[in-house]
């Protein structure tokens, strides 16, 4: 599915640590398990092959547990690691083969990036934190004041630009991380575990903050998680790793109702599935003892939301996708879902 | 029928075994010396030489030949020599001697004494300005107002050049791991090589003055200042870094904005620790014409005087004290990254200006007057506290006879003589024999390597015999010295109470330079082997217990919470959960007290403790034994590394991962 409206474009990325990164990529060692490839070359493949795009405007979700490769994945994307091999366009120009100078350009005007530590200056104010990827950019003091100002007030810190990182709390240190990614007008901001560090409630919080501006600005985002609630919460699509690989891709929905394999399924387990499959997933065709009730629900209604009307019906209700029927559910249907069942 | 058992089986009888094989070869051992006692110990008496020996002194005759036309001298040394000179002068007229036609320096001791205050005021507080002038002042008390002044300066132009130098080395070692490899095995050198083997050597090349003491000096200080940077900059967390690589910073911009600034702490302790040891450098460089309290101290060690060598003493810990705790105070105030209030600022601004203002008013006095230019004659308090002293010292040789020649004599009869024919009065065969082998056991083959190559080194140097004294006393000095220290740590490691009461007396005790130890040593023990000792005890008590301390310290706590709730005593948890969670520490300790002992038994040469380290004072002063000086010099540097290496290579095998 690459095309050229994608606002970033991954192929076949390799980083691999060892010995002789190079010489793996491309053999047939390449395709062993990461265990035996280090058993075998020395070598540790962290990304393996990983391919895929990002739409403008997208939040896309990259999930696995710590040690999958994601983290190290995102770094090769905008270069904090050198990727062994492979291409990320973005805007028709492939990052990897920026030189040191372009490369710095497009760091500082083109993508930024939100970290997991925050990564804030101890010894700058939060408006020179906020301000500094446009002071190594060479812009005055008092435009990037300017313009520092305006993503505090977007991010909800007005009174604090004065302050030091150490004076603020957790989630507000990270809302200062937030407005720095935010402060270049970047095109892409990669978001790399940017709660994992923070209170649950306060998670919370800051997951919608970041919902909120993303709707306000609509810019695309690379987010990185191992939680997937986190992933369902604030994700268009997901991709799941798992050392180096991603083994699956898609949207919360196919990855529930269809996981790849049992890693996947393992990991969607607790996940309520009412809360995220439609009931077009449930939809089935009239039994022979049944009749229909006339009423219809839409096919995308999260099941969740559709439990009150097909409950009242008292019978099976049809699902209505682009205006044609495609089946019907009735309210066994539902419970089977809600209580846990594994027809889904 | 062989079976190969697990590794897992096998290794604790091993443990048992090893120690089993050092009892028994020990006991071989004794017995042997014992039987060969008194031949082929290779003695050399003191005032002949060898072959070899009079080949290097022949060498040293020639370098010095060659001093003014040598291409060498003439585009190296020398014009090194001259501008290290020109820069020390400049900082010593500023304060210490005459300055071109006048009869005294830039600066009057009022003047001083105010910019001393006005300094310390700017970069901490009032309290700590107050203490500087006050401890300065104690110095020109104590009649020594001119030789302190020109130990301040001489430290002050080492430091200076070794910052120089060293913060950028450290920077680069900082940021590229090439540079770090490349520098580490000079710095790791650079650590255990003992005071008294390069001045001599430099001596040679840039002449005996104040240049060559102030190069000496730097040679000490600068791996201080780049091991502390390097280590500030790797010190930074990874995030911040990683924050500003990804908003698009050059390299220098990440080292400006970035990686400096947030390791400025560290290179600000990097800073106080090189002051610390250029001072207590340039005492030592007396020796090679360090001009300055070195000087004093010196001449009352030669003259075995107690009293007036104390007053010099008491002069540099005043000095010590007053650098240490003014730099340090530095850091304090760096604790924090937000800078202070704005009110506060503006009361700070205040006082500087005041404060200014007075020290200007101060320097212009000192300039004008007579009283304000040469520190008042009126006040001296130096033959008070010499005849005190001595009083002092009397009235403890006679009255805690017990604690001091009862306490010589018990180690001398009981461990140091008994050691000391093991080692030096048993044929010198048997001895590189044994070494070589409890190296073996001890490090493994490559330890055992490495001595043995290094023993046989010594010997072909043709001063085995003086070595094998050295040794001896810097084995007992660090059995001593280990066990009081462990003692001490553990308690240290145990109680918080106990590790804030004694952390200043343990800061002070790193800081202050060995050679003033030597005199109260002097004092209460006389010149003997056991003075040199005991010195060395004093001098690396505090390095061991801050070690072991603070392995001790670091055992985790579950560790400690199961053994209790296992129902351990206290006895139980320190020997069988404590001390062996902290061996790694323990010896880590023993290899510091090794070093620091050996560096201070050498200077024992001067108190009657013979061995290399009076050869090679010896060396310095009788031209016909500066060959003689020059190898033993050379003898305490393989007997360093050999002692490092048997060490390092211990604490390796000892920390590999258990299966």
């Amino acid at each position: 599915m690459s095309n050229n409206s994608s606002a970033i474009s991954v192929k076949n990325l390799w980083q691999v640590f060892g010995p002789n990164p190079d010489k793996i990529v491309g053999s047939p060692d390449a395709k062993l398990p990461r265990a035996e490839l280090r058993e075998k070359t020395g070598n540790t493949a962290a990304v393996q092959d990983v391919s895929f795009d990002v739409a403008p405007g997208e939040v896309f979700v990259v999930m696995g547990l710590s040690g999958s490769g994601k983290s190290t994945l995102v770094r090769c994307l905008t270069r904090l690691i050198e990727p062994t091999s492979g291409s990320v366009v973005m805007n028709g120009e492939d990052v990897l083969k920026a030189s040191e100078a372009r490369l710095r350009e497009l760091r500082r005007t083109k993508f930024s990036m939100v970290f997991q530590n925050f990564g804030l200056l101890p010894h700058r104010k939060v408006i020179d934190n906020i301000a500094f990827a446009l002071e190594v950019n060479g812009i005055k003091k008092e435009q990037r004041h300017a313009r520092a100002n305006e993503v505090i007030e977007l991010v909800g810190l007005q009174g604090f630009a004065q302050a030091y990182p150490e004076q603020l709390s957790g989630g507000m240190q990270q809302r200062v991380g937030l407005a720095r990614a935010l402060a270049v007008d970047p095109e892409v901001m990669f978001l790399d575990e940017p709660f994992s560090a923070l209170d649950p409630l306060i998670r919370r919080d800051m997951q919608t903050e970041v919902m909120r501006l993303h709707k306000e600005l609509g810019k695309t985002m690379v987010f990185i998680t191992h939680d997937l609630a986190e992933a369902l919460k604030v994700g268009n699509r997901i991709a799941i790793m798992r050392d180096g690989a991603v083994v699956q891709m898609g949207t919360a929905e196919e990855l529930i109702a269809n996981p790849a394999d049992a890693y996947v399924e393992d990991f969607t387990r607790d996940v309520p599935k009412s809360h995220v499959l439609t009931v077009r997933t449930i939809a089935r065709p009239l039994a022979d003892t049944e009749t229909a009730t006339g009423r219809t629900i839409p096919a995308n209604t999260i099941i969740r939301d559709a439990t009150a009307a097909v409950l009242d019906a008292n019978g099976p209700v049809g699902v209505v996708e682009n205006g044609n029927l495609i089946g019907y559910v009735k309210s066994r249907d539902i419970l089977q879902v809600v209580g846990g069942g594994n027809q889904a | 029928m062989s079976v190969r058992t697990e590794p897992s089986l096998t290794s604790a009888p091993r443990r048992i075994k090893r120690s089993w094989l050092l009892a028994s070869l020990f006991l071989a051992w004794l017995v042997l010396a014992r039987i060969t006692k008194g031949k082929a110990t290779l003695e050399l008496p003191v005032p002949e030489n060898t072959a070899f020996t009079t080949w290097v002194g022949d060498i040293a005759d020639s370098i010095r030949g060659n001093r003014s036309d040598g291409a060498a001298f003439k585009y190296f040394f020398n014009p090194v020599r001259e501008f290290i000179d020109g820069f020390v002068n400049v900082i010593r007229e500023l304060i210490a001697i005459p300055n071109g036609n006048s009869s005294i320096p830039v600066l009057g001791w009022l003047g001083v004494l105010a910019l001393i205050g006005f300094i310390v005021y700017s970069i901490s507080h009032i309290r700590m300005a107050i203490a500087a002038v006050s401890l300065t002042f104690a110095c020109g008390a104590l009649g020594l107002w001119t030789d302190s002044m020109d130990t301040l300066a001489m430290t002050l132009a080492a430091v200076i050049l070794s910052l120089a130098i060293g913060i950028p080395v450290g920077i680069w070692a900082g940021l590229s791991d090439r540079a770090l490899k490349a520098v580490t095995p000079i710095l790791d050198l650079a650590q255990i090589l003992p005071t008294l083997v390069y001045l001599a050597p430099l001596a040679l090349f840039f002449l005996i003055g104040p240049a060559s003491a102030t190069i000496a000096t730097m040679v000490y200080s600068i791996p201080i200042a780049v091991r502390l940077t390097a280590f500030g900059i790797r010190g930074v967390a990874t995030s911040p870094v990683e924050a500003g690589t990804s908003m698009g910073t050059t390299k220098v911009q990440l080292l400006k904005k970035v990686q400096l600034p947030m390791a400025s702490r560290t290179i600000i302790l990097g800073i106080n620790q090189t002051v610390m040891a250029a001072l207590s450098f340039v005492v030592i460089a007396a020796l090679i014409g360090a001009p300055g309290l070195g000087k004093p101290v010196v001449e009352a060690l030669i003259i075995r005087n107690v009293g007036e060598g104390f007053v010099a003493g008491l002069a540099v810990v005043l000095i010590a004290i007053m650098l240490d705790r003014s730099t340090s105070a530095a850091i304090q105030e760096e604790t924090s990254f937000v800078p202070p209030s704005q009110a506060d600022r503006k009361r700070r601004k205040f006082g500087l200006t005041i404060f200014g203002a007075l020290t200007l008013v101060s320097i212009v006095l000192s300039r004008q007057l007579a009283w304000a230019a040469y520190f008042p004659e009126q006040i001296d308090i130096s033959k008070l506290v010499a005849q005190s002293t001595d009083a002092f010292v009397v009235w403890v040789t006679e009255n805690l006879q017990i604690l001091t020649s009862g306490l010589s004599k018990v180690v001398t009869v009981g461990v140091l003589n008994p050691l000391e024919s093991l080692l030096s009065y048993s044929p010198w065969f048997l001895t590189v024999t044994m070494i070589t082998l409890i190296s073996l056991i001890l490090g493994g083959v490559r330890s055992a390597f490495v001595s043995f190559v290094l023993l046989l080194a010594i010997v072909a140097s043709g001063l085995w015999f003086d070595t094998m004294i050295t040794f001896t006393q810097t084995i007992v000095a660090t059995l001593l010295t280990m066990a009081v220290g462990v003692v001490v740590g553990v308690w240290v490691g145990r109680s918080t109470r106990a590790e804030r009461a004694l952390r200043p007396i343990l800061d002070a005790g790193q800081t202050l330079p060995a050679f003033v130890y030597l005199i109260p040593m002097l004092g209460f023990f006389g010149p003997s082997r056991f003075t040199a000792i005991a010195t060395g005890i004093v001098y690396s008590i505090p390095i061991v217990v801050k070690i072991v301390g603070q392995g001790i310290r670091e055992v985790p706590v579950n560790m400690i919470e199961a053994a209790t709730s296992a129902g351990s005593t206290k006895w139980q948890l320190i020997t069988k959960v404590q001390l062996p969670a902290a061996k790694k520490s323990l010896l880590l300790a023993t290899n510091q007290g090794l070093i620091f002992v050996l560096a201070v038994v050498v200077i024992g040469g001067f108190v009657g403790a013979g061995g290399l380290g009076y050869l090679v004072i010896l060396g310095g002063s009788k031209p016909q034994l500066q060959g003689k000086g020059l190898v033993a010099g050379f003898s305490i540097l393989l007997l360093g590394v050999m002692i490092d290496r048997i060490a390092q290579y211990t604490v390796a095998r000892n920390s590999a991962p258990k299966h």
